[in-house]
């Protein structure tokens, strides 16, 4: 049987049908869900797409934090671990809500910026053995603030509860310092308990013609099944 | 009211007496002075337009409409039009260039088509200003179609000393719909209610039209701040899907964007094509601030709103459908038979006109003689001049030749996930879903062309446009023009627009594709210096197995690189390299011909390859950047080696920007059959050298060695902007 996955879409949000196609390609059969609604339908696994909810005018994922389906989300977060995956906009909505530590502010070059970019996993997350260290992934970004940013204080408390799932990665120089938007410690993407999130855009690698086909591999090991 | 407030000149005001038979009142004045506006009664061109080809295979609609339609495949169509935006974004460049990109999407909209692709065309000068301008008109144009979720998935940039005080903003949008979904502004019948949909109306862009769009620029203009509007891509973003969604339902009878004079222009525009009055009731419009009159009612600029008129059988469906989206249609007035356009405010009647006097009535110039002028003498003293390496260099990081990363990855070109090839290569492929057709698109807006003589311009315009869509021997469909030029009062600038759409229609005619459409944009003028005439051409064309793109990256070595369609005698005319000797002569007139019949193999070939590698159009930097750009784009580890040994020509040879010439890199076993079937074809070929081992560029010109570059040094001078800000990877 296919595995059902909620895919929850925001006044605003653009990322959500690129989102269903893309968990369509997988085998899996996502299910849109409304900003209003007031719960997850019993759905075990739920995706917040990119865009710009609400136009993300007052600060990115500011407004959407406040949604309706937000109250549910978290909900159903405590008290039934459903798995979450927000990308780009969904990681900022989780910020903003609090269900994730940290904030994404605007990129240092103060610009948008989409390309290609390669990310490592740091920490294997809790619910999620298939992400193991050093493994890499070619994914888009495309954004304007995706600069992360913690307290000085939490960013340690972060590290050692390897709660810092993907850095950007630079394989010309191999380096370890490379981020595409001056993110602190390069961080692409964290995950604590049942919810991950990340900036670049899995959803938008799924074909070789794309430019990559990581987001096939990736959309896989969060939904647990075999591509 | 004195009607030149309104724009109007003295006989035109006379003609518009005539037609009333009395003294029009002042909001009827006003009406008359957006209507008949150089921006929306296209009086200056209309006639000249006429003179281009609109007739196609796969011509769903031509010009007239809010968009051309092609048809793709039995199931799909492709709307795409070409819009300028060019003098609010020298008022305010971001939220003129974001308006602009809002007002062209609203345009394929306005079609049932949904908005898959955008791409730019943008001109600066080259002072010091030009930075500033630019980085506002990108902010404007990734602000609105990054988060509307359109890709803009190509563009272009060129610099000119003409452009310094008037920049250009070019947007080309392109959508599909499902065959048959023909909807429109043509489709309104009598008894039916007219809504307003979107953004209430404020008191943003009165007059944008005509006192902005319609006339020259001076010293002083930035009072004119008010007049532009501002975009919100949030509400646009709704408004898209509320009125697709409309559309989808079957309810929509008849629909039309606001865009240039607002509700005047678009209420009696589809008064006029669905053959029917109207009646407005005013007060029914909701706006932003109180105690606006119905002058500024009718002529707000306001952005994001959509004017939709509802059949009987599905209209409640289609309510209904806008309302899922959050949005709430605001009936504003009814269609009634015959051809008045009445509007009522506060109870009053405040117009009365026929509809067809403000969208008909305007009086229209004359077009001149259909006859191309003689070709200007280049002369050969320039071909004689002499170039070094660090020319080469300097032609690379050439501002009309360097790369454009830096601009291009602030767009958000992926989104839709259709985009198989984006902005780093010279065509755009998009992988439709519903079709096993590839959607290709190219632009091409030649205003150093066009600079000397504007008929070579406008051949050179069309002809790049179908040598780009060539390259993967995809087929072109259809054109839309975007025709940017100073005032048209002036002799010189009428001649040169006649000039212009002459090339373009011998070329178009030549190369067998149709115009379905565009916009023309005059009085890009300022203190008496108008820019170069600039014709921009978009192009959609379409072939199959998308997926699979033929390379434009030199990827291995043993490869031959040959130039098609060699010319004769190149000539340096237009090109970067003499500017680089302060020389701008008049471009090559296009062989339409050669270039069709390069054209034919290529898409012959592009069945199956037959050995050739990579192929790239040649244009701006002439042979030499085509090849720096396939080397580049190619595989590391592999080198070139350039061989140039035809004495006077040689850099003229390498430095000629005339396009219908291709650069293709061929098997060295295959290369004897190709120039077999190159010359069957009746087409020159030039050997320029081959792919080698190494990790260099070597180029030799008549038997010596101007240059052994490596690839760090070649890239690094076309990425001429590393370093600067918004290029820099930040860590």
């Amino acid at each position: 049987m296919k595995t059902k996955v909620a895919v929850i879409r925001f006044p605003g949000s653009n990322c959500d049908h690129d989102t269903v196609l893309a968990l369509e390609r997988i085998g899996a059969e996502p299910v849109t869900l409304l900003h209003h609604a007031d719960n997850l339908r019993g759905l075990r696994y739920v995706v917040l797409p990119g865009g710009f909810s609400y136009g993300d005018y007052l600060r990115a994922g500011a407004l959407a934090a406040h949604a309706p389906i937000m109250d549910a989300l978290q909900e159903a977060v405590e008290r039934d671990q459903v798995r979450v995956l927000g990308i780009c906009n969904g990681f900022q909505i989780l910020c903003e809500r609090g269900i994730l530590p940290g904030a994404l502010h605007a990129n240092v070059s103060g610009e948008f910026r989409c390309r290609m970019e390669w990310i490592e996993v740091v920490s294997t997350p809790a619910a999620w053995p298939g992400f193991t260290p050093g493994m890499r992934f070619r994914l888009p970004i495309a954004h304007a603030d995706g600069a992360y940013r913690i307290a000085e204080g939490e960013r340690k408390t972060l590290w050692e509860s390897h709660s810092v799932f993907l850095r950007y990665h630079d394989p010309v120089n191999d380096s370890q310092e490379y981020s595409p938007n001056g993110s602190v410690d390069a961080i692409a993407g964290i995950s604590q308990g049942s919810v991950m999130a990340l900036m670049p855009h899995p959803e938008r690698a799924m074909e070789q013609w794309m430019g990559s086909d990581d987001g096939r591999r990736f959309l896989s090991l969060w939904l647990e099944v075999n591509r | 009211m004195n009607p030149q407030a309104v724009g109007l000149s003295a006989s035109e005001a006379q003609v518009a007496r005539q037609l009333v038979g009395r003294e029009p009142n002042d909001l009827e004045w006003g009406l008359f002075g957006a209507l008949w506006s150089e921006h929306c009664s296209y009086k200056s061109s209309r006639r000249v337009l006429a003179w281009l080809p609109k007739a196609g295979a796969a011509v769903v609609a031509g010009p007239g409409g809010n968009a051309g339609v092609v048809r793709l495949d039995d199931e799909v169509e492709v709307a795409f039009k070409v819009e300028s935006h060019n003098h609010p974004s020298y008022v305010e460049p971001v939220q003129g260039a974001a308006t602009g990109v809002g007002g062209i999407i609203r345009d394929i909209v306005a079609m049932g088509a949904r908005p898959v692709a955008l791409m730019d065309s943008l001109r600066f000068g080259d002072d010091d200003r030009a930075h500033r301008l630019l980085n506002g008109v990108v902010a404007g144009v990734g602000g609105y179609g990054n988060a509307i979720g359109v890709p803009t998935v190509g563009g272009e940039v060129y610099y000119g000393p003409g452009y310094d005080k008037n920049p250009l903003v070019n947007v080309l949008c392109v959508g599909t719909r499902q065959s048959g979904r023909d909807v429109g502004a043509r489709g309104a019948r009598v008894g039916q209610t007219v809504y307003l949909l979107g953004q209430a109306t404020g008191r943003d862009g009165i007059h944008g039209a005509s006192l902005l769009a319609s006339r020259d620029f001076s010293a002083e203009d930035q009072d004119m701040r008010p007049t532009v509007q501002v975009g919100d891509p949030y509400t646009g973003k709704l408004l898209m899907e509320a009125t697709l969604a409309a559309i989808e339902t079957g309810g929509v009878a008849a629909v039309q964007d606001l865009g240039a004079a607002g509700l005047a222009s678009s209420s009696s525009e589809l008064a006029v094509q669905s053959g029917v009055g109207l009646e407005l009731d005013l007060d029914q419009v909701p706006c932003r601030e109180l105690h606006m009159s119905a002058y500024e009612i009718m002529l707000s600029e306001t952005q994001e709103r959509m004017l939709l008129v509802f059949n009987a059988e599905r209209g409640k469906e289609a309510l209904a459908a806008i309302s899922a989206w959050g949005l709430t249609a605001q009936p504003i007035g009814r269609v009634v038979a015959g051809g008045r356009y009445v509007l009522r405010y506060e109870g009053i009647e405040v117009a009365n006109l026929e509809a067809s006097w403000l969208v008909d009535g305007c009086p229209l110039v004359a077009a001149g003689s259909m006859v191309p002028s003689v070709a200007p003498e280049v002369g050969q003293a320039a071909e004689s001049v002499s170039f070094e390496g660090r020319d080469l260099l300097a032609i690379l990081g050439d501002p009309d030749c360097r790369d454009r990363q830096p601009i291009y990855q602030r767009y958000d070109s992926m989104i839709q996930t259709a985009t198989v090839w984006g902005p780093e290569h010279d065509v755009a492929i998009l992988a439709l879903k519903g079709t096993r057709y590839g959607l290709y698109l190219a632009i091409s807006g030649p205003g150093r062309w066009a600079a000397v003589d504007a008929y070579a311009g406008g051949r050179a315009a069309v002809a790049l446009v179908v040598a780009r869509l060539a390259t993967q021997g995809a087929v072109p469909l259809g054109l839309t023009d975007g025709l940017n030029l100073g005032n048209p009062d002036k002799p010189e600038v009428k001649a040169a627009f006649e000039q212009m759409i002459l090339g373009i229609r011998e070329a178009a005619l030549a190369l067998d594709v149709p115009v379905t459409g565009g916009n023309v944009s005059f009085h890009n003028e300022t203190d008496g210096q108008a820019i170069w005439p600039t014709p921009v051409i978009g192009g959609v064309g379409r072939r199959e197995r998308p997926t699979a793109p033929w390379s434009d990256g030199l990827s291995g070595e043993n490869l031959r690189l040959i130039l098609v369609n060699a010319p004769l005698v190149p000539t340096l005319g237009g090109s970067v390299g003499e500017r680089l000797h302060g020389i701008l002569r008049a471009y090559p007139r296009v062989r339409l011909q050669d270039l069709a019949r390069s054209a034919a193999w290529l898409r012959q070939l592009s069945q199956n390859a037959g050995g050739v590698r990579a192929v790239r159009a040649v244009a701006d930097g002439g042979v030499w950047l085509a090849v720096v750009k396939m080397w580049l784009a190619g595989s590391a580890g592999v080198g070139v080696r350039l061989d140039l040994d035809e004495s006077a020509l040689s850099w003229p040879r390498l430095l000629c920007e005339e396009v219908g010439q291709f650069l293709v890199a061929v098997d060295e076993s295959d290369v004897r059959i190709v120039l077999d079937q190159l010359a069957l074809h009746g087409l020159q070929t030039r050997n320029l050298g081959q792919s080698v081992a190494g990790t260099h560029l070597t180029l030799r010109v008549n038997g010596d060695e101007v240059g052994c570059w490596p690839r760090q040094e070649i890239s690094a001078a076309w990425r001429s902007w590393e370093g600067e800000r918004g290029g820099q990877r930040t860590s």
